[in-house]
């Protein structure tokens, strides 16, 4: 492993995606790396697969070409003609190097709040029980929300479950965490409670793998920002006030505007 | 209160109940036998295996098309002429339940399966659980919730399709109650009633505390 390896948490080399049945792919070998405690965040249109980008990621999606690495090591290597095949066979230990949050319905409604975040460690990793429990309660503190750790997940607010998934999710200390339009499925004045959590991630050097719609919030927390569109990366920076002050593509141009709203007041003055 | 005094006749309470006690040995052994083949039935009509799920939906076609009357038939008296597998009435009655309980509860398990956002197996699948962990932690325990207002109607269903039992021979409730009818055609002729109207109480009796516990539960799991 070199030097320059070490730092890369996440590195997508070439990947291809295609659907079962599709005469196309989603993706046409796309490449991007997460450097460790770095923040990158993927926007793009409806439809340009940001989501199955990271669900390939994942290894929720077979990938038909490229590879797929995680601290060096690659985990993921594209077949050909694997459009139908299910979820990646990867060892319990590797996939809980990997931390998602999805869009919604992903609390085990069956488990109280603490059940739900203890549940993976005690099975999956063998840990102590008090141990995990102290440690989910400390986790549930930082999200505001440890009063609750009792109650079923129905009696939660939608944006007390994202946090409680994004406590489940961090307990295993991932080395990676992907975050799938987590807000997209709530009302406007609870996204804010959810990404507040998210930023203070990012400062504390937790490396993302983001997709969502909140360009404010994008332009808040990516230390690099990539758009997608037609199966490839249209434009990417380093710098996300100047991708959304200055995009270099007349795409991102496009895709930028679509968030702005502008009336053209007529002048009916006499 | 014509004919009520059978009732009181010496030995019809205590037959009534031997009888009845066939008839609910039947139905809680198929019942209980049922819920196992119910649940890998339903299983296997979820994989992804196309020949697997073709088999089961026949399997699950066959069962429901044929009348139940025809199967006990063929499984009491076909089967011995077939390959001369002699199989006692009770016994015809219990296979017969149990293929018939377990293709319909497994149609009941494959409807709840599906109902589970396949976001939670994801999930699970993220935190690094197996696959029998997601299954028995995760899908399992939410399944059984969504099963159950059906699966305890599934039941009541049983304990009355044991009544066709009557049919090959097998002395049960209603049986006996026929037996009580026609030895006291002449003392008692306007019993007949009565007789029948214990046995509907007894049936009552098995069936209405399946549907009290499946309510308390399905109240106490609403939004579980």
């Amino acid at each position: 492993m070199t030097e320059r390896n070490e730092r890369i948490v996440l590195r997508v080399d070439g990947l291809v995606k295609r659907y079962a049945g599709a005469d196309r792919n989603v993706f046409d070998g796309i490449s991007f790396e997460v450097p460790r405690g770095k923040v990158l965040v993927i926007v793009g249109p409806s439809g340009s697969g940001k989501s199955t980008l990271l669900r390939a990621v994942a290894g929720l999606e077979p990938i038909q070409g490229g590879t797929i690495a995680l601290d060096g090591e690659v985990i993921e290597t594209g077949r050909p003609g694997t459009e139908r095949q299910g979820r990646a066979k990867r060892s319990s230990a590797l996939r809980t190097k990997i931390g998602m949050v999805f869009q919604s319905y992903d609390l085990f409604p069956n488990h109280t709040v603490l059940g739900n975040v203890t549940l993976a460690p005690i099975l999956v990793q063998k840990r102590d029980k008090a141990e995990v429990e102290a440690e989910a309660l400390r986790l549930l503190e930082r999200v505001g929300l440890a009063d609750r750790a009792d109650a079923k997940p129905h009696e939660l607010s939608g944006g007390q479950r994202q946090r409680v998934a994004i406590c489940r999710a961090l307990i295993e200390h991932p080395q990676l965490l992907l975050l799938d339009e987590i807000t997209a499925a709530l009302d406007p004045e609870m996204v804010h409670e959810v990404l507040d959590v998210v930023l203070e991630l990012a400062d504390q050097g937790q490396t993302m793998l983001i997709v969502t719609h909140e360009m404010q919030f994008a332009r808040a927390i990516a230390d690099r920002i990539i758009m997608i569109e037609g199966g490839t990366i249209v434009e990417e920076s380093d710098d996300p006030d100047a991708f959304f002050t200055h995009p270099h593509t007349e795409r991102a141009r496009e895709f930028l505007r679509t968030f702005e709203f502008t009336r053209h007041r007529h002048d009916h003055g006499a | 209160m014509q004919g009520a005094e059978i009732l009181l006749e010496l030995g019809v309470f205590p037959r009534l109940l031997q009888g009845l006690w066939v008839t609910v040995w039947i139905a809680a052994v198929s019942v209980g036998l049922s819920i196992p083949v119910g649940l890998v039935a339903g299983w296997l009509m979820t994989v992804r295996n196309p020949v697997v799920r073709a088999v089961m939906r026949v399997y699950l076609d066959f069962i429901r098309i044929m009348p139940q009357l025809a199967l006990l038939f063929i499984a009491y008296y076909g089967l011995a002429r077939a390959w001369n597998w002699n199989v006692d009435a009770t016994g015809a009655c219990v296979l017969v339940f149990v293929l018939w309980g377990g293709a319909e509860l497994g149609d009941l398990v494959r409807g709840a399966l599906l109902s589970i956002p396949q976001v939670q197996a994801e999930t699970a699948y993220m935190l690094g659980m197996t696959s029998w962990q997601s299954f028995s932690r995760v899908i399992l325990p939410q399944t059984l919730r969504r099963l159950l207002p059906a699966s305890v109607n599934l039941a009541t269903r049983i304990v009355k399709t044991t009544s066709l039992a009557v049919l090959l021979g097998v002395v049960e409730v209603i049986k006996v109650g026929q037996q009580i009818i026609d030895a006291n055609r002449f003392q008692y002729p306007t019993g007949t009633l009565w007789v029948y109207g214990v046995i509907f109480l007894m049936y009552f009796i098995v069936c209405w505390p399946l549907s009290l516990a499946a309510r308390a539960l399905e109240k106490r799991w609403a939004n579980d």
